[in-house]
């Protein structure tokens, strides 16, 4: 009983820590139809603010709350530069965003110099419900997913920011027409979907270590994870993420590690092509 | 006009691409150390390096090359081998053995080196030793703890071996941990074998190995091994993880109360590199068992003049540490020295012939020697403890440890 | 060759009629390429095979998407089954003669594009390009990750000595020979492509790059055309593969992975899609480029290449071929021009 408790736990952190980096890649691939190939690395750079933040002297956290602001801040900044020029041709989105990947990745892996670095975490050791020992910080970022996904299905559904957002999203030439400008919905949207990544790297980084190569890691289960749940939506790539990482964290529990692995793409594979729309279709929240 | 711009950008760009393909065909040098003294006669004697730089055992690797340029420094500046100065070339493998092996052809075939030491994953050396000594027809040391059966000739191992790494070590981990093993390990070729070994040791030690699992490098998550040491009371996790694996997976051992619990961890590879990837107090009592730690410079003259003369000239990170392979590279270098001295030249036949049987007086952890025939080095082994970020020796070799190999 | 047939499309205050630059590039990057080894040290020699070797695996790339507009994110799985295939038949059954291992690589590729091709593009919905995409990246990625995990496959290591190619009692070793053998095959296949793309069956595949419904209402079985091209470049990328494998002497699972996918798919797009000396000259220039960066500033040079790349991503989307070449050769032109072109216009 305490060792399904345990493995419960693990995949629902597993999951949580997923849907914390598919959640930015979801809502730009919904909104702007370009799937980021870069996303990875804002989730390094979310890592590396935090680690900077730490290794000056600053407690953890500091850099914790910095991270989404700042990668959030870059995104913007990219996006008015370079991203918008890939809306018309997702293709050559996806091969520019992977350039821009490799450019952050490159400077990252330069600036630390190709080391492995550790950083503690804010909230140390251990939460014990009786014979089973669960990690404190791993609990403290299901909380916080939760929290942020609550934030954003508020932030969606009951502000005016909200609907401009959901506007843009389920028809942007009416939008446009009705007077938002897509050009700003875009702009915020990018940011804010760098800025998920950027917590997502920050709270991952106590539990994986900051290395260059943090970010491809994740790269391929969120595009699978994406595809899987519906593009389009905002609940999709949610869905799509907690089926990916539930089973990513799941299969290694039953099967060779290797096997599930493979298994996890290679489901989600057959599962697309035969819904090609994903869990969740259509548009909207 | 259209044309007109078309017109402008294409002889730019032809003009562009004339000058590249100048630049590619006459070659810049990569990095070169040259002695400031040559002589015309003979010209200098060309070593070359080949190891990792960048990437994640470039924690090591940059160790290694600090360790090259100063043991060719101290030959240069005391004359030399054989009259002529020593010229470094070292190049960058980039832990990506695609990138390793065009980087080790341009030491072989654009250097024109006398000598390769490097690499320091096995999986690294098994990319590079063919252009070396097949295809290039050139001498290889590889100064790195490894799996063993290597047995190439003019392939000469100067780092630690299965048998002098677990024949010791093991009776003392399960005394000082219990009989209980488990072995997570990387998947590839190194824990395959050393896992072979270590369990044959074992058992004749009378423990147990409860599992044995493997790996993908870039795994991070391990909460499914964790928790199957835990649930099957582990005593000793003989970890061959490497990094970036090898810290998550500490981390959340330690958090899942294995030490708390009286757990021991044992990473043969550990050193003082390694000890900064995690927090103290997670690893705890970790056991390693190596040629060379930093605390023997206490009580051991030689080791503390090289630990000294490193710690010098290279302050920072990259530390001069025997998991990092920079004690089988300064080894592997003063032994080849010898062998040159006593050839009395740079042939390959000749100086293999003198390196069979080599021995220097004074290496870091002690004094080493080639086995004759066996192309394999013995040395003194020590096991030590890490306790609050610290190494703390708790055994050591009675003499010379065999390397038992080929 | 018709240049009048698509005058009529050309935009106003332009002159219709022009050069064709297409034929003198490709005869120059050929002129170049046989005379390197003359002017090259031997181990630059060596470099540059890798280089040929490469321009053929990109050339299977632009086939797929330059002339059938499927994005393949998964080229390296061809390649690298193909690598692994014949190094494990150099390791295990010792056979490494030319006649052998070149088919076998050929065949590998072929039946893992079929299959993967089959599942992606053939079905009751008409495959979408995302997905089409995100399948090959995905099919790619599984391979590198069941070759790494797999120990008879060496895992990480991958499998090292791959032994020397031989034709009878010779062995091929790298060097010149090697730069020829990779060179002549670059060229017969790049002929080989050429005529393909220059036949009806072109015709038809320019007829799906420029609009698919159409081509559809016209009859032709639009996924079925994908699925043969996919099938060849394929082959192509195969044959690149057992090439590799034994010049390197080693195969290791990153040849079947994401990187080296993009990879080709960068080369692609730098030297400009939908031409096939693009291909060629895109890989040429990459990998050239990497070389000398690597050996000048060796810390930084990834980033200078990744902003290069990024450059021409973003202002030359075409590739640098479109400096040399207009929009009209990089489509291409079929057969005879029927002789009232202009009305024949749609």
């Amino acid at each position: 009983m305490a060792n399904a408790l345990v493995a419960a736990f693990e995949i629902l952190s597993f999951g949580a820590i997923i849907v914390l980096v598919v959640l930015g890649l979801g809502i730009i691939a919904s909104m702007m139809g370009i799937f980021n190939f870069a996303q990875g690395e804002f989730v390094l750079l979310g890592a590396y603010i935090t680690y900077l933040a730490y290794s000056h002297g600053l407690p953890v956290w500091t850099g914790m709350v910095a991270a989404p602001f700042l990668v959030g801040a870059l995104g913007f900044v990219l996006e008015a530069l370079i991203i918008r020029r890939f809306y018309a041709a997702p293709i050559v989105a996806m091969l520019g965003t992977y350039a821009l990947g490799l450019i952050i990745r490159e400077s990252v892996r330069g600036l630390i110099g190709g080391l492995y670095l550790s950083v503690p975490e804010p909230v140390g050791g251990s939460i014990d419900f009786g014979s089973v020992h669960v990690s404190a910080w791993r609990f403290v970022i299901i909380v916080i997913t939760l929290l942020v996904m609550v934030g954003c299905y508020l932030l969606l559904s009951r502000t005016n920011f909200g609907l401009r957002i959901r506007a843009t999203l389920e028809n942007p030439a009416l939008a446009r027409a009705s007077g938002i400008s897509t050009a700003s919905m875009y702009g915020t949207t990018f940011a804010f979907g760098a800025a998920l990544a950027g917590l997502a790297g920050a709270l991952l980084v106590p539990v994986f270590s900051l290395f260059a190569d943090l970010g491809i890691r994740f790269l391929i289960q969120g595009f699978v994870a994406v595809m899987v749940g519906g593009v389009g939506s905002f609940i999709g790539p949610v869905a799509g993420a907690a089926v990916i990482g539930t089973l990513s964290a799941a299969l290694p529990w039953v099967m060779a590690p290797v096997a599930a692995d493979i298994l996890v793409f290679v489901l989600a594979i057959v599962f697309i092509k035969f819904r090609p729309q994903g869990l969740m279709s259509g548009k909207g929240v | 006009m259209r044309n007109d711009q078309g017109n402008l950008n294409r002889r730019r760009f032809l003009g562009g691409f004339a000058f590249a393909s100048g630049a590619i065909a006459t070659g810049a040098g990569s990095w070169v150390l040259r002695p400031e003294w040559a002589n015309a006669a003979a010209g200098p004697i060309k070593v070359g390096i080949a190891t990792d730089l960048t990437g994640p055992i470039a924690y090591a690797g940059n160790a290694d090359a600090n360790v090259a340029k100063m043991v060719i420094k101290e030959i240069n500046d005391s004359g030399g081998l054989l009259g002529r100065p020593l010229e470094l070339f070292i190049e960058d493998t980039a832990s990506n053995e695609s990138v390793a092996v065009g980087n080790v052809r341009k030491l072989i075939q654009r250097d024109k080196v006398d000598m390769v030491l490097g690499g320091i994953t096995s999986s690294m050396r098994n990319a590079i030793k063919d252009p070396i000594v097949a295809r290039g027809k050139t001498l290889y040391i590889y100064p790195q703890l490894y799996e063993g059966k290597e047995c190439t000739p003019y392939l000469f191992c100067t780092g630690p071996t299965p048998a002098q790494q677990c024949d010791e070590f093991i009776p003392w981990l399960i005394k000082n941990g219990g009989k209980k093993f488990a072995l997570p390990s990387a998947n590839y070729v190194w824990p395959h074998t050393l896992n072979v070994y270590a369990r044959k040791v074992i058992e004749a030690s009378g423990g147990e190995v409860v599992f044995e699992e493997y790996y993908p490098l870039d795994q991070v998550d391990f909460s499914s091994t964790v928790s199957r040491i835990i649930s099957n009371k582990v005593d000793v996790v003989f970890n061959t993880v490497i990094p970036p694996g090898v810290g998550p997976f500490f981390k959340q051992l330690y958090e899942a109360g294995f030490l708390k619990g009286g757990g021991r961890l044992a990473c043969v590879y550990y050193d003082e590199n390694t000890l900064n990837i995690n927090q103290a107090n997670e690893i705890e009592g970790l056991a390693s068992c190596l040629d060379y730690f930093k605390t023997l410079t206490k009580d051991d003259p030689v080791s503390a003049k090289i630990q000294a003369a490193y710690d010098k000239d290279y302050p920072g990170n990259f530390l001069f540490a025997a998991g990092s392979a920079a004690t089988g590279t300064y080894r592997g270098l003063k032994l080849w020295a010898s062998a040159v001295k006593e050839a009395g030249s740079v042939e390959r036949e000749a100086v293999a012939a003198a390196l069979d049987h080599a021995k220097i007086a004074e290496g870091p952890g002690g004094p080493a020697e080639m086995v004759p025939g066996k192309r394999h080095c013995k040395m003194k082994m020590y096991t030590a403890v890490a306790k609050g970020g610290n190494y703390e020796i708790v055994g050591r070799s009675e003499g010379l440890v065999d390397p038992k190999e080929c | 060759m018709a240049e009048s047939g698509l005058a009529g499309l050309a935009p106003a205050g332009q002159k219709t009629v022009r050069r064709k630059l297409l034929p003198i590039v490709e005869i120059l990057t050929l002129a170049v390429t046989v005379i390197l080894p003359f002017v090259l040290q031997d181990y630059l020699t060596v470099f540059a095979t890798r280089v040929a070797i490469l321009a053929l695996f990109a050339l299977s790339f632009d086939l797929v998407w330059g002339y059938a507009g499927i994005m393949s994110f998964g080229q390296a799985l061809f390649f690298g089954s193909a690598g692994y295939g014949v190094a494990l038949l150099g390791r295990d059954l010792n056979i490494t003669s030319i006649l052998v291992v070149l088919p076998a690589g050929m065949l590998i590729g072929l039946v893992f594009s079929l299959l993967l091709g089959g599942f992606l593009l053939l079905g009751r919905h008409p495959a979408s390009v995302i997905f089409v995409s995100l399948g090959t990246l995905t099919g790619s990625y599984a391979a590198d990750r069941l070759a790494r995990g797999w120990y008879y496959l060496g895992g990480q290591n991958g499998i090292p000595s791959i032994p020397s190619m031989t034709l009878g009692s010779y062995e091929i070793t790298e060097g010149p020979v090697y730069y020829y053998l990779a060179l002549g095959i670059l060229v017969v296949v790049y002929l080989l492509c050429r005529f393909l793309v220059r036949s009806q069956f072109g015709l038809a595949l320019a007829g799906l790059r420029e609009n698919e419904q159409r081509i559809a209402f016209f009859g032709y079985k639009v996924e079925h055309l994908k699925a043969i091209v996919f099938t060849v470049g394929g082959t192509i990328a195969g044959l690149a593969g057992s090439l590799y494998a034994f010049h390197e002497g080693f195969v290791w699972p990153n040849m079947l992975g994401v990187v080296f996918s993009t990879q080709v798919v960068l080369y692609v797009l730098f030297g400009g899609s939908g031409t096939l000396i693009g291909a060629v000259i895109g890989a040429i220039i990459i990998e050239g480029v990497s070389f000398w960066l690597s050996d000048n500033y060796r810390d930084i040079w990834p980033i200078i290449l990744g902003v290069l790349l990024l450059l021409v991503i973003m202002f030359r989307p075409l590739g640098l071929i479109s400096f040399v070449l207009g929009e009209r050769e990089r489509v291409g032109s079929f057969g005879r021009a029927p002789k009232e072109s202009r009305h024949a216009a749609p």
